[in-house]
């Protein structure tokens, strides 16, 4: 087990880093600080995919030297899928920023308990 | 054909009646409901004899549960029961609502109409359903129709008076469904048939849990018959309805608990399966605790209404116990007290609103010389009140022979003779709480101011229903030979 | 290959094309293109339907040029056309049934915007519905979150920014965790299409390898869904968001956005992990145990509640909770009967959506119970409307919540473990939901006597009104005749295999 942890200790980190992140969008109450959680807990993922898709020793899938042998290259498709993936999460990240100023436009503070009790106090 | 007749026709009466503009012809309105209500007597008559009597089906809800209608002995004795009741008390009703002049009232009283016809139609087809699933639809729509019949006044009190109705019905529907569920997977049908529909395999290896289904489904289906754990809300409920309103009640939506209970016990569960476990000795032991709380209650209950509330709890679990026993002799006493019952209980709900609409009283003790402003009303009271304690020559006292005998004969160990003492001892409460009224009535005591006494004898419209039901009842007492060869058919086929 | 069988990619295609160009038109017109995509692609996927019936089976339509291993691909079976056709009924029904409340709600130049965030939410449901890849699926449930974050937020007040906000950061822990699951599973099994990870996964629970990492695999991927599609633990942002968005986005939302969540995870159980892993797992027994907690606390947090439109959101929960009740069963039937709820709850839940709208517009606007009293005499359809709605919740017979009750009870009983906790949870929050949805029922029915309404009179709207009507029939239909439903929910789910 101890030998598996550290022969995989790329995935080890990228775990680790994505609790770190679930962890942060889950409890801060700060909107800034939950949205740094939420690209900590995507990087984290794409660093697994990446990690996972990276082969020791072989090169990336570009044909310069007429090579064809599949042992040369890594598997793309992880790349791939990591391109996508930040694709989205910068959506995603902006469409949260924007929700932020909003927010912060309106009731002066990014702290969402901040938010919440004025929100009872407007009595909406 | 006749079942569609007599099931939607009276059902699109009242939905016709709800959603129709203002009539402002209080005459038309009226003119209306009774050719409703007779017609549908006749169609419910057509039924008897010409319909098909095997079974009628009207749709599928899904494959394996078709929605249908058939017709046996058990179906015409309650529809019987309930096309008599349900006539008398429109009759009688459309003098009680009278009094309802302004046009917020007038509405109402429409609204009343609407639903007093949904009700008879979805009784009749109670009466008629030819399957549990059948059964559950329509006694979930029971709940819902009659529910703004209680609702009728609108005042804080019948709100919660109807909640309380509501959640009773529907969490003894529930436990009923749950029944379904287990019958649909361990029966070989939901069919009603003599006899039962569990099969002898289902019956050996899941024995245990098709008696505590068999158990929920009698506490289920007794909430609408006011059975012990469950009989809260019908005190409450049905004193707040209007008088007519609270006799359909009290006489009939209380016997679809009863029908229920028959269909569940006899049609599908079967004698065999449940005899001597210890389903029957806790029903009976349920319906006796029933019989003697509700006679207690009612004796010292001071509003009429609500004692005639309580009687009726008292009187249902007289034919549940009935049947509880399974034996013949209590079998027919339970059928022949449910028409006794049903003629009797509406006609005293009828006094007792007449009384309520004549002077405005509702306590019993303010009832003192009421049989010298009234006597026809009052002295039917007294024959009535007689039936359902039990004196011969009534109706009621063949209907407890039967159930006393049956009991005795039972050979059930303990109940044999703990049954009969309490029917006794509840006959006696019954008098106890139900002649006050003649004998305050006719004899207000010496100090009674007779000065004042005017006549109020109510209208026509009212006096006929009560006098018709009461003769009914005693009729039924002075030749119970016809009746009781057929109800002796119909035990000896379930049996 | 036959012509239908263009349709799905066709429909999604077209949903994308109407929103971007419906973005650069006027408001109008972005409605007219709305409506019009959706009716088209109620034809086609009703086509499709009809198509798959008939020949029998599920066809894969490939996307571009690369074959099965490596290529996109859409795969249409008989539950997929038919969640698609209903998806687009809801869908319409609900933006006309919210027009008018629309048009008050939202800024004057705003309103093509919700035409533009609707398509594209379309768009994401019908993807999410027929792609036949986990990573397609990924990224169409962002976008499904996107669009309907959007809804939300459109109509502009704090409670509403609040509410995105939170349902934002709900979303995206779970979509974390649903990706997560996806690259692990992309890991064990090297594939991203539906099919062949069944394959592999069927052969990796064979050999006894990686047990754990499968297991972590389904807890990740079930979890993950289940966040977003508001199972109980998680639906606290819920109430906010359904209650203050409006009225259109509260049905479109509970009615569909959950449920397209709901049937991406059903696909990944049938087609992904395959039914009898994921029945193995203990993960099917913690969905059971939240599906029923959720049933209770759903109700019970509805009863508490004061505002009508919270009051629904709340019941919304307990709805989610016999979705993943059925689920949990771990049945063939307990799914099936899942499927048929998710669809009669996104019938009933828009119809009391927007019926509920109907009534606090003749009652001041307010949403407090008390200023509903008899609110279904000045608003007759609206009450009426409400009614059916409610009952249908209750699971009274001859609508449609009553059968989806009793699939689920005979669901149920076919599991000898699991039947007594199901049946007594479900008899439970029936009485529950009697007691709130009975109680509003009788409010609205309580005539007022003081002439304090008086001057508020129904705008008489004809669409309004014919969208209750199809509602009601919708209820109905489905209550009375469910069997042929029910019997293409059944060849549905054999399909899947």
């Amino acid at each position: 087990m101890g030998a598996n942890l550290f022969s995989n200790y790329g995935e080890m980190v990228a775990i680790i880093l994505f609790v770190i992140g679930f962890g942060n969008l889950l409890l801060q109450s700060n909107l800034i600080k939950k949205i740094i959680g939420l690209n900590i807990m995507d990087t984290a993922i794409y660093l697994f995919l990446a990690e996972k898709g990276y082969i020791e020793g072989r090169i990336a899938p570009i044909i310069v030297d007429g090579i064809q042998d599949m042992e040369t290259y890594i598997n793309p498709i992880p790349s791939g899928l990591v391109l996508t993936g930040i694709v989205v999460s910068v959506s995603v990240s902006a469409l949260m920023l924007s929700i932020t100023v909003r927010l912060y436009q309106r009731y002066q503070t990014l702290d969402l308990d901040e938010i919440n009790i004025r929100l009872l106090k407007e009595g909406l | 054909m006749y079942y569609v007749l007599s099931i939607f026709f009276p059902i699109l009466a009242g939905i016709y009646l709800l959603v129709r503009k203002e009539m402002k012809d209080r005459k038309n309105l009226l003119i209306t409901v009774a050719a409703a209500l007779a017609i549908t007597a006749v169609f419910v008559v057509f039924t008897f004899f010409f319909a098909d009597p095997r079974m009628f089906t009207l749709f599928n809800l899904t494959d394996r549960l078709p929605v249908l209608f058939k017709v046996d002995e058990v179906s015409i004795v309650f529809s019987v029961m309930a096309v008599l009741v349900f006539l008398c008390a429109g009759v009688f009703s459309f003098a009680y609502m009278k009094h309802e002049e302004t046009d917020e009232s007038y509405i109402r009283e429409k609204r009343y109409y609407g639903f007093y016809l949904i009700v008879f139609g979805v009784v009749i087809a109670l009466c008629f359903a030819g399957n549990l699933i059948t059964f559950y639809l329509f006694f979930e729509m029971l709940t819902l129709s009659s529910v703004p019949l209680v609702l009728h006044n609108g005042s804080r009190e019948a709100v919660m008076a109807g909640l309380k109705y509501l959640f009773y019905s529907l969490s003894g529907a529930y436990m009923s469904l749950f029944g379904l569920y287990f019958i649909e997977r361990y029966g070989n049908t939901l069919t009603f048939s003599e006899g039962g529909v569990i099969s002898v395999q289902a019956a050996a290896s899941h024995g245990g849990i098709l008696l505590l289904t068999a158990m929920l489904m009698l506490v289920g289906f007794g909430v609408k018959a006011g059975m012990f754990p469950m009989h809260a809300w019908l005190p409450t409920a049905h004193p707040v309805a209007p008088a007519p309103a609270s006799a359909i009640l009290s006489a009939v939506i209380v016997k679809v608990g009863v029908l229920a209970v028959i269909r569940v016990v006899y049609y599908i569960f079967g004698v065999s399966f449940l005899k001597g476990t210890w389903v029957q000795t806790v029903w009976m032991t349920l319906t006796l605790l029933t019989v003697f709380m509700g006679s207690m209650l009612a004796y010292r209950e001071p509003v009429l209404k609500k004692r005639l509330a309580y009687s009726t709890v008292s009187q249902l679990s007289y034919i549940l116990f009935g049947f509880s026993v399974m034996n013949a002799g209590s079998v027919t006493g339970g059928l022949l007290h449910v028409l006794c019952h049903g003629f009797i209980k509406a006609a005293l709900f009828l006094c007792a609103g007449a009384v309520i609409y004549m002077t405005g009283k509702t306590r019993v003790e303010e009832l003192r010389g009421i049989g010298k402003e009234m006597p026809l009303l009052i002295w039917c009271y007294t024959i009535a009140s007689l039936g359902l304690i039990g004196i011969p020559p009534t109706g009621g006292f063949i209907s407890k022979w039967y159930l006393a005998e049956g009991a005795l004969s039972s050979g059930i160990m303990g109940f044999n003779w703990i049954g009969p003492v309490i029917l006794l001892v509840s006959a006696l409460l019954t008098a106890g709480y139900l002649l006050p009224v003649t004998i305050y009535g006719f004899f207000p005591g010496a100090d009674y101011d007779y000065g004042n006494l005017k006549k109020k004898e109510p209208s026509r419209l009212m006096t006929i229903p009560v006098l018709v039901l009461t003769v009914l009842s005693v009729l039924m007492g002075l030749f119970p030979e016809g009746i009781i060869d057929y109800l002796s058919h119909i035990v000896i086929k379930i049996m | 290959m036959d012509f239908v069988q263009n349709f799905p990619a066709v429909s999604i295609l077209m949903c994308l094309f109407a929103g971007i160009i419906s973005s650069g038109m006027k408001k109008r017109s972005a409605r007219y293109i709305s409506m019009g995509l959706i009716v088209a692609v109620t034809v086609l996927s009703l086509c499709t339907l009809l198509y798959i019936l008939k020949t029998g089976q599920a066809f894969v339509y490939v996307m571009g040029k690369f074959p099965a291993p490596w290529g996109n691909e859409i795969r249409a079976g008989v539950l997929e056309a038919f969640m698609a056709f209903f998806f687009c009924v809801i869908m319409f029904l609900s933006l006309e049934g919210g027009r008018k409340k629309l048009a008050d709600e939202v800024e004057e130049g705003k309103t093509f915007l919700y035409y533009v965030l609707s398509d594209l939410l379309l768009s994401s449901l019908l993807a999410l519905v027929y792609t036949n890849d986990l990573f397609t699926a990924y990224v169409f449930v962002e976008i499904n979150t996107i669009a309907a974050c959007g809804l939300i937020m459109i109509r502009q007040n704090g409670r509403t920014i609040k509410a995105s906000a939170r349902y934002m950061i709900m979303s995206l822990l779970g979509s974390g965790l649903f990706l997560m699951g996806l690259c692990m599973l992309y890991d064990l099994t090297g594939h991203l299409l539906m099919s062949n990870i069944k394959e592999q996964a069927a052969l990796i629970y064979a050999s006894g390898e990686y047990r754990i990492p499968l297991l972590i695999v389904i807890a990740l991927m079930s979890v993950g869904l289940a966040i977003k599609s508001a199972l109980f633990p998680f639906h606290a942002w819920l109430p906010d968001a359904y209650g203050y968005s409006t009225v259109s986005s509260a049905a479109i939302l509970s009615s569909l956005v959950s449920k397209g969540y709901i049937f991406l995870l059903i696909k990944i159980i049938y087609r992904v992990i395959g039914f009898d892993i994921f029945n193995s797992s203990k993960i099917i027994n913690v969905l059971f145990i939240f599906g029923l907690m959720g049933m209770i606390f759903g109700s019970l947090s509805a009863i508490r509640e004061n505002d009508v439109r919270r009051m629904i959101s709340f019941s919304s929960v307990a709805q989610i909770g016999y979705i993943y009740m059925g689920i949990g069963m771990g049945t063939q039937a307990g799914i099936g009967a899942s499927v048929f709820h998710i669809l009669s709850h996104a019938a009933t839940k828009s119809l009391l959506f927007i019926a509920a709208i109907g009534l606090t517009d003749v009652s001041g606007g307010s949403r407090k119970f008390i200023e509903l009293t008899g609110a279904a005499y000045r608003n007759k359809w609206a009450g009426a409307a409400f009614t059916v709605g409610s009952l249908s919740m209750v699971g009274v017979p001859m609508f449609s919540g009553f059968i989806s009750k009793l699939l689920f009870a005979q669901a149920a009983v076919q599991n000898n473990v699991k039947m007594l906790p199901a049946l007594i949870v479900l008899g439970i929050s029936t009485v529950l939901n009697a007691i709130y949805f009975m109680k509003t029922v009788i409010r609205i029915y309580t005539p007022v006597d003081d002439g304090k309404y008086d001057s508020i009179r129904f705008k008489d709207m004809k669409s309004y009104t014919v969208i209750l009507i199809c509602f009601i029939l919708l209820n109905v239909i489905l209550g009375v005749s469910s069997q042929p439903v029910v019997d293409l929910i059944d060849q549905g789910l054999a399909m899947f295999s």
